[in-house]
C-alpha cells in the first residue's frame, strides 16, 4: 500500500474544471515530483490533497485511510502539510512565531524545541534570525522558513509548491540539497516544480500534468530520457 | 452589480416620487365607509433612551380616550375609531418620515402628536402642504404657533410661557440673580432656554453661562466644570430625562457644584428622571403645565385607570394632554362629518378649521380656547421640587395676569 | 490586527530628505494644506480663549485642566475597550462590526440584572467585592455570548460574500438586538445601585468613627467616593472611580496584549488575520480562531459596559449608539485593525473630547464636531490612522 494514492479527481473553481481526473501514488520515503506548465493543475493537486479545494469527484488515501472529506485544518494532524506556491509564510510573525505555527496541531512542548533545533541544524540561517519578522526575511530565506515551518509539522508526507522559485541559481541548488536531506531523514514528499530538470534530477517517481489531466507517469530517470519531455519541460531543442 | 443596483435606486426614487405625487391630490376630505373605521393617526418617540416612556404615556392616554369613546357618532351612526400609532424618533428626520407616511394614508383623519417640538416642526410643512391637521399634546417650543403652520395645534401650554414663569420663579421666588443655562439642541429644550434667557436678563438677572449637549453623550463633566468655573447661583436644563439626570448626578458628584441648584422643566419632571438620577434628584425643581384644580378628581381617576390597565405608574405630564388633543380631535369629526348614504365623510379643511377655533373645550387639563394661531391651552404652571426619595412637591404655580404679565404665587409652607 | 508599530521601510521620506524638502511635499497636497490651516487655527483659538480667560480675570487653572484631562482618560478607557473590539475583528476579517456597540449595551444591560439581584439579597453590601466581580462576570459573559450568536448567525455564512455585504448585516444585526432588548426588557432606562466598595481601611483613614474609644475606618471608597487630593500642592477633588475605570482597562488592555503576543491562540489569530488560507494549511481551525476573536473583543466590551454603568448608572438599550461610533472613530483614529492604535485613539479621544470645549472655549454640544474633525485631520496626514501601516496590495 502507497503511502498516499490519490484516485481520480476531479475538482473545480466554479464551472472552471481544474482537474480532470488525476491519479497519484506516492510511496513511503520517496520524492515524487509533479512537473506541467503552467496553469496544468499541480497547485490544485497539491490543495485538493490538502482539503482546500475539495474534490468533487474522486478519493484520496492516507496509508489506506480516506481523507477526501476531510477539512482543511485536520489534514495536518494526519501527517500531510504543505508549503504553499509562493512561501506565504506570515510576513507580520517572527521567524520563531512561524515555525510555532508549523506546531500548531502539537502539543508535545519537548518534542517541539527538538524539531525546533532540528529546523535550525538544517537551515542555520533561520536560527541567525529568530526575531526578526517573516516580512524581512530576503527570498531565500523565506522559503527556508516556509520549508522550515512546515517540517515543524511534523509530517510523514510534505507537499512543496515550488520552492524554488523565484530564487537565484545558487540558492536553488541549496534548497534542492536541502529538500534532499529531508528526504533522507525519512520524510516522503510531493514536489510541484518549473524547474523540472533538478526536480527529476533528485526524484524517484515524476508526473506530467496537462490541462487537469496525467499526461506521463513515469520513474524519474526515464522521463528525463522521454524526448517530450525534454522538449517540453527541459527546454531543449 | 452596480448598474443594477442603480436601476433599483431610480426604480424606489420613482416610487417614492409616485406617492409623493399621489399624496398632494390626496381627496381634501376623508371617507369612511359604514363598516370602516375612522384612524387616527398617533406620532410620539416610541424608542430613544429615556424618550419612549414619554411616547408611551402619550399613547396610553389616546388610547385611554378611545376607551372612554371608542366610537364617533355623525348623523346618527356610529363610527369605530382606531389609533395608528408610529415612532417620531422625537427628532425632525422622525417628524419628517412620520408626516410623509401618514400623508400618504389617505384614511387617515387627523394625528395626535408629534410628541417633540423638534418632530413638530418638521411634520407640520409636510402636513399643511395635505391640508392634514394635527393636535399635539407635548410640542411646547415657542415658534411653532408663531410660524403659520395651519396643521399645528396644540393641547399643551407654550414655552414662552413656561420659560417667562421659570425665569420670574428663578428671580422673585427663589431670589437668585445668576444662572447658566444648558439645553440638549432639540427645538424644545433651546426653545425653553431661549425664553428663560431672555427673561430673565429682562427681570434684571444674569446669565453667566451658556452651554449645550448631545442627546446620547453621556459625559457632561467638562462642561460642567466649565459652568462651575463661571459660578452661577442656579442651572436652567432644557431637556430631557436622561441628560438631564447625568447633569444633576454629574454636578453633584464629579464637579465642585454641590451648592448650585438644578431647574428643568417637563421634559425631567416625573416618570425616569427621579430613578435615573436616584438621591441626586433631591432638590430639582421641574415645572409643568397642570390639569385646573376644578378637574383635579378626574385627572386622579384617569391616572388609576392608566396604572391599572398598563400595570405601571404614568410616566410623565402628557397623558393628560394626549387624552384631551384626541378628544379634541374627535369632537372635530363629529363636528364636520357628513354621512351620506352611510358613508362618513370628513372635510380636511373644515376639520382643521374647527380645530383652530376651538371655544371652551373642557379638557382634563383646563378649559381649552384656541386662538386660530395653534394655540389652545392656557393652563397654568406649576413649579415642583424634586424631595430625596423622587416625590414632587409643587412649590409655587404662574399664571397669566393683566396686560400679558405672569402671576407667579409661592405655595405656603 | 496589525502587530507592531515597527515597519518594514515602506514609508517614503527617509533621513535624507531634508525639512525644506518635506514641507514642499506637504505643501503640494491641498487637502494636506486645508488640514494644516485648521491646525493653525485650532492653536490660534486655543491661545485667544486662554489670553480671554485670563483678562476675565478667570484664568484656565491647572487643576481644572487635569480634572478634566482625568475624565477623559476615564471615559476614553471605555472608548479604548470598546475600540479594540472593532480592531480585533477588523484585523481578522476585515469587516466592520457595527453591532459592536450592542454587545457593549448588553454587557451594561444583563450586568445590571446581576447588580440588582445583588442588591435585593443584600450581597452588594454584605460582600460588595463579589457581588461586583459577579456583576462583571456575567456582563463580559452576556456579551461574549452575543457576539458568539452573531458571527455565527450574521456574519459567518457571509463570509465569502462581497465586502459590503456583512457591513449592511452588521448594521440589521445591530438595530436589531436594539429591538430584542426593547422589546424583552422595556424601553425604560435601568439604573445601577449606588455602591459603595470601601478599600483599604489601615492605609486611607477615610470615614471613621470613634467606637468604644477605637477608632474605625471604613477606607476609601473606590465607587462613589470623592476625596480632596493634594498634589503638587494643589488642590484637587477626585473621584477614585476614574482612576479604577482607568487602571482596569490598562489591565485588561495588557492582558489581551499578552494573549495576542504570546499564546497560541493570540498567535494563530495573527496569523489568520493575515493569511487565513495558509492558516488553515497549518492546522488552524479558522473559524474557531474567528470566534475566539469575537470572545476576546466581546469580552473587553462587556467589561467596559459594566464599568461604564457603574458610574455613569444609566442603561437602556439604545446605550450603546454614541460610545459605539466614538469608539469606532478612535479605532479608526488609531489606525483600524492595530491593536495598540485602538487603545491610543480610545484614550487620545477620550481626553480630546473632554479637554477640547474647555480649551477652545466652545459649547460642548460642537463636541461631536471636535471628534469627527479631529478623525478627518487625522485621516488628512495618516490615511491609515496614526498606529496604521500602509497597507500591503494584498489587503487593500
Ligand atoms: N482560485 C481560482 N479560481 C479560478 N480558477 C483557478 C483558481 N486557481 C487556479 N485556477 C485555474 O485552475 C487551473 C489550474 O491552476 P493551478 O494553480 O493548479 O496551476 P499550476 O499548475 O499550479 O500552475 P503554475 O505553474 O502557474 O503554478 C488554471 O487554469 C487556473 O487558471
Ligand atoms: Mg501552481
Amino acid at each position: 500500500m502507497s503511502l498516499l494514492e490519490v484516485h481520480d479527481i476531479h475538482t473545480f473553481y466554479g464551472k472552471i474544471h481544474a482537474l480532470k481526473g488525476i491519479s497519484i501514488k506516492v510511496e513511503q520515503g520517496q520524492i515524487v515530483t509533479l512537473i506541467g506548465s503552467n496553469g496544468a493543475g499541480k497547485s490544485t493537486t497539491l490543495n485538493t490533497i490538502c482539503g482546500i479545494t475539495p474534490a468533487a469527484e474522486g478519493k484520496i488515501l492516507l496509508d489506506g485511510q480516506d481523507i477526501t472529506r476531510v477539512p482543511a485544518h485536520q489534514i495536518v494532524t494526519r501527517g500531510v502539510i504543505q508549503s504553499p506556491e509562493g512561501r506565504k509564510i506570515f510576513m507580520r510573525l517572527t521567524v520563531r512565531e512561524n515555525l510555532e505555527m508549523g506546531a500548531f496541531t502539537r502539543n508535545d512542548k519537548a518534542e517541539i524545541a527538538r524539531d525546533m533545533d532540528f529546523v535550525f541544524t538544517r537551515l542555520p540561517r533561520l536560527k541567525e534570525r529568530i526575531w526578526q519578522l517573516g516580512g524581512t526575511l530576503s527570498g531565500g530565506e523565506q522559503q527556508m522558513l516556509a520549508i522550515g515551518r512546515a517540517l515543524m509539522a511534523r509530517p510523514r508526507i510534505l507537499l512543496l509548491d515550488e520552492p524554488s522559485m523565484g530564487l537565484a541559481p545558487l540558492l536553488v541548488e541549496e534548497i534542492f540539497n536541502i529538500i534532499k536531506g529531508i528526504n533522507e531523514q525519512g520524510v516522503t514528499i510531493l514536489l510541484v516544480e518549473q524547474n523540472a530538470l533538478m526536480a527529476l534530477e533528485i526524484a524517484n517517481q515524476g508526473y506530467v500534468l496537462q490541462s487537469g489531466e496525467v499526461k506521463l507517469a513515469d520513474d524519474a530517470d526515464k522521463l528525463l530520457d522521454n524526448d517530450e519531455v525534454r522538449k517540453l519541460y527541459l527546454g531543449e531543442v | 452589480m452596480v448598474r443594477r443596483l442603480l436601476v433599483v435606486f431610480v426604480l424606489l426614487l420613482i416610487a417614492a416620487l409616485g406617492v409623493t405625487a399621489y399624496a398632494q391630490d390626496a381627496a381634501p376630505s376623508v371617507t369612511v365607509t359604514a363598516d370602516g373605521q375612522v384612524v387616527i393617526g398617533l406620532a410620539a418617540a416610541l424608542s430613544g433612551e429615556g424618550l419612549a416612556p414619554f411616547g408611551e404615556d402619550i399613547q396610553r392616554g389616546a388610547e385611554l380616550a378611545l376607551e372612554d369613546r371608542p366610537t364617533v357618532t355623525v348623523g346618527g351612526i356610529e363610527f369605530p375609531v382606531s389609533l395608528d400609532p408610529q415612532d417620531d424618533q422625537c427628532s425632525a428626520e422622525g417628524g419628517q418620515a412620520i408626516a410623509n407616511r401618514f400623508v400618504s394614508d389617505a384614511s387617515v383623519v387627523a394625528i395626535v402628536g408629534p410628541m417633540c417640538s423638534s418632530a413638530c416642526r418638521a411634520a407640520a410643512p409636510i402636513l399643511d402642504e395635505a391640508g392634514y391637521s394635527s393636535v399635539s399634546p407635548s410640542c411646547t417650543a415657542p415658534d411653532l404657533s408663531t410660524s403659520e403652520f395651519s396643521s399645528f395645534n396644540r393641547a399643551v401650554v407654550s414655552d414662552a410661557f413656561q420659560g417667562r414663569v421659570a425665569a420670574q420663579f428663578i428671580f422673585d421666588v427663589l431670589g437668585l440673580t445668576s444662572i447658566a443655562t444648558i439645553h440638549d439642541g432639540s427645538a424644545y429644550g433651546e426653545g425653553l432656554v431661549n425664553v428663560v434667557t431672555a427673561s430673565f436678563e429682562a427681570l434684571g438677572g444674569s446669565v453667566v453661562a451658556a452651554d449645550a449637549v448631545n442627546v446620547g453623550d453621556t459625559d457632561f463633566r467638562g462642561l460642567l466644570e466649565d459652568i462651575v468655573a463661571a459660578e452661577p447661583e442656579l442651572i436652567y436644563f432644557g431637556g430631557f430625562a436622561a441628560e438631564g439626570a447625568r447633569l444633576v448626578q454629574q454636578l453633584k458628584n464629579d464637579v465642585d457644584g454641590g451648592e448650585i441648584v438644578f431647574m428643568g422643566a417637563d421634559g425631567i419632571k416625573g416618570g425616569e428622571f427621579p430613578g435615573l438620577a436616584g438621591a441626586d434628584a433631591e432638590g430639582v425643581y421641574t415645572s409643568s403645565s397642570i390639569p385646573s384644580d376644578a378637574n383635579k378628581e378626574a385627572v386622579d381617576a384617569l391616572l388609576a385607570r392608566y396604572t391599572e390597565k398598563y400595570g405601571i405608574e404614568p410616566t410623565g405630564p402628557f397623558q393628560v394632554n394626549s387624552y384631551d388633543a384626541t378628544n379634541m380631535i374627535l369632537d372635530a369629526i363629529e363636528a364636520v362629518g357628513v354621512v351620506t348614504d352611510g358613508t362618513l365623510t370628513v372635510d380636511r379643511a373644515a376639520l382643521s378649521e374647527y380645530l383652530r377655533s376651538i371655544e371652551g373645550f373642557e379638557g382634563l387639563t383646563g378649559t381649552l380656547n384656541c386662538d386660530g394661531t395653534g394655540e389652545c391651552s392656557a393652563a397654568d404652571i406649576g413649579i415642583d421640587i424634586y424631595a430625596a426619595d423622587g416625590s414632587l412637591s409643587t412649590v409655587a404655580v404662574g399664571s397669566p395676569g393683566d396686560d400679558n404679565s405672569i402671576v407667579v404665587t409661592a405655595s405656603e409652607g | 490586527m496589525a502587530s507592531t508599530a515597527s515597519q518594514p521601510a515602506t514609508t517614503s521620506g527617509g533621513d535624507g530628505v531634508s525639512l525644506a524638502q518635506r514641507i514642499i511635499k506637504l505643501l503640494r497636497n491641498p487637502l494636506q494644506v486645508a488640514g494644516l490651516v485648521i491646525v493653525i487655527f485650532l492653536v490660534w483659538t486655543i491661545i485667544q480663549n486662554l489670553t480671554g480667560l485670563a483678562a476675565a480675570g478667570r484664568p484656565l487653572s491647572v487643576e481644572r485642566i487635569i480634572r478634566v484631562i482625568i475624565f477623559g482618560l476615564a471615559q476614553g478607557s471605555i472608548y479604548a475597550l470598546i475600540a479594540l473590539g472593532y480592531t480585533l475583528v477588523y484585523g481578522i476579517l476585515s469587516m466592520i462590526n457595527f453591532a459592536h456597540s450592542e454587545v457593549f449595551m448588553s454587557g451594561a444591560y444583563i450586568g445590571f440584572f446581576a447588580i440588582h439581584w445583588a442588591e435585593q439579597s443584600g450581597l452588594l453590601y454584605s460582600n460588595t467585592a463579589l457581588a461586583l466581580l459577579i456583576t462583571v462576570t456575567v456582563g463580559m459573559a452576556a456579551a461574549v455570548t452575543i457576539a458568539v450568536l452573531l458571527e455565527r448567525i450574521a456574519y459567518r455564512p457571509l463570509r465569502g460574500a462581497p465586502r459590503l455585504v456583512p457591513l449592511i448585516t452588521a448594521i440589521g444585526a445591530s438595530i436589531a438586538l436594539q429591538q430584542i432588548f426593547l422589546r424583552l426588557f422595556g424601553s425604560a432606562t435601568r439604573v445601577y445601585p449606588e455602591v459603595n466598595f470601601y478599600v483599604l481601611p489601615q492605609l486611607f483613614r477615610l470615614e471613621c468613627e470613634t467606637i468604644d474609644g477605637a477608632e474605625i475606618c471604613k477606607g476609601m471608597d473606590l465607587i462613589n467616593g470623592r476625596y480632596d487630593v493634594q498634589l503638587l500642592g494643589m488642590e484637587l477633588q477626585l473621584r477614585p472611580i476614574f482612576f479604577v475605570v482607568f487602571f482596569l482597562a490598562v489591565l485588561m488592555m495588557a492582558i489581551l496584549w499578552y494573549i495576542v503576543r504570546r499564546t497560541k491562540i493570540g498567535k494563530a489569530m495573527r496569523a489568520v488575520a493575515e493569511d487565513r488560507k495558509t492558516a488553515s494549511l497549518m492546522g488552524i481551525n479558522v473559524d474557531r480562531v474567528i470566534v475566539s476573536t469575537f470572545i476576546l473583543g466581546a469580552a473587553l466590551a462587556g467589561a467596559a459596559g459594566v464599568l461604564f454603568a457603574l458610574y455613569n448608572t444609566q442603561v437602556s438599550p439604545f446605550m450603546g449608539f454614541t460610545p459605539g461610533i466614538k469608539a469606532f472613530t478612535a479605532a479608526v483614529i488609531g489606525g483600524i485593525g492595530n491593536i495598540p492604535g485602538a487603545m491610543f485613539g480610545g484614550l487620545f479621544l477620550g481626553v480630546t473630547e473632554s479637554l477640547a470645549p474647555t480649551l477652545l472655549g466652545m459649547s460642548s454640544q460642537l463636541e461631536d464636531v471636535i471628534v469627527f474633525g479631529l478623525l478627518i485631520l487625522v485621516l488628512i496626514f495618516r490615511p491609515t490612522g496614526i498606529f496604521g501601516e500602509v497597507l500591503s496590495e494584498k489587503k487593500a
